[in-house]
């Protein structure tokens, strides 16, 4: 093999290896939002009128409009990667901004519907009022429903810091077609931060609705 | 390893949307008692969609695609011993 041969079966290499590992760590993520959808599932099949009591009470168009955010970014995440790894680096660019701005605009209105929330008396730990026979139920609900939505919100958080980061990478020439795998493993992120959600949304805001 | 076509992101992205119209739609919809099991199927079709294309799935290699299944498979072992669990004590 020549020199530029091997340097790119080494590059080649590497994209492997780093897919291959963030897909492990992913494994771990999935276990972990794991055991948070069948905490779900366990006390919803104990107290199912209470679930679909309090899941009306949760705001159905500010999730709705959400979902359609997160899918969106997702899309300008692939495209980005894909511009990038194509050589149209500055494009690139511009598709990893809007990424993160509508990440942070789901995190907007993700506030907003908390401080919904709050002055409708659904926050567990702080005033929760439920006038109603199954007011248990509907308590765990709204716990169920502010760990999942919060760890959800915890890991947009880093996925949106971790762009950041590719993004001053991409400012300084660090990255560019040929050494794109830091860029690929991000993106592998921020995707399955975006498949967390698509369970989240029908189990959280959709439960009864007829 | 090209990566795939414009056309291809551009069209899950159409998929994506119109199951989340449907999701949305079907939920106003009485199916007596099906309701819960449309919703969880079609988040299952974009959860699938966005893995295969938005995270290359359909192009990695066989390790990486092990990988991405492990996860899955030890998170039904995880639920499933649960359940035997749960069933069990009520």
């Amino acid at each position: 093999m020549t020199a530029p041969a091997i340097a790119a079966a080494a590059k080649a290499e590497e994209r492997e290896t780093a897919t291959l590992g963030m897909w492990v760590f992913l494994a771990t993520e999935v276990l972990f939002f794991g055991v948070l959808f069948f905490g779900y599932i366990a006390t919803r099949l104990r107290y199912p009128e209470a679930f679909a009591l309090a899941s009306r009470h949760t705001d159905l168009t500010l999730g709705t409009i959400n979902t359609g955010v997160l899918l969106t970014s997702s899309l300008a995440m692939a495209l980005a990667v894909r511009s990038v790894a194509l050589r149209a680096v500055r494009v690139g660019a511009w598709l990893l901004i809007a990424t993160v701005a509508l990440g942070v605009t789901f995190l907007v209105l993700k506030s907003v519907e908390y401080v919904h929330d709050y002055r409708e008396q659904l926050v567990p730990w702080l005033n929760f009022t439920f006038s109603h026979a199954e007011r248990a139920g509907a308590q765990l609900f709204f716990y169920l429903y502010f760990v999942m939505t919060g760890a959800h919100e915890v890991h947009l958080i880093v996925g949106i810091g971790l762009v950041t980061v590719m993004l001053t990478r991409i400012w300084r020439r660090r990255i560019e077609a040929a050494s794109v795998a830091p860029l690929e493993v991000t993106a592998l992120y921020w995707h399955l931060v975006d498949i967390i959600w698509i369970f989240l949304y029908p189990l959280l805001y959709l439960v009864s609705r007829t | 390893m090209t990566p795939a076509s414009l056309r291809t992101y551009i069209g899950t992205w159409i998929a994506l949307m119109v199951l989340l119209a449907l999701t949305l739609g079907s939920s106003f919809v009485p199916l007596h008692g099906f309701n819960t099991t449309v919703n969880v199927a079609i988040a299952l079709v974009k959860a699938t969609l966005v893995a295969v294309v938005f995270m290359r799935l359909r192009t990695s290699s066989a390790l990486v695609r092990l990988a991405a299944l492990a996860g899955v498979m030890w998170l039904l072992i995880l639920i499933g011993l649960s359940f035997t669990d749960l069933l069990i004590r009520y």
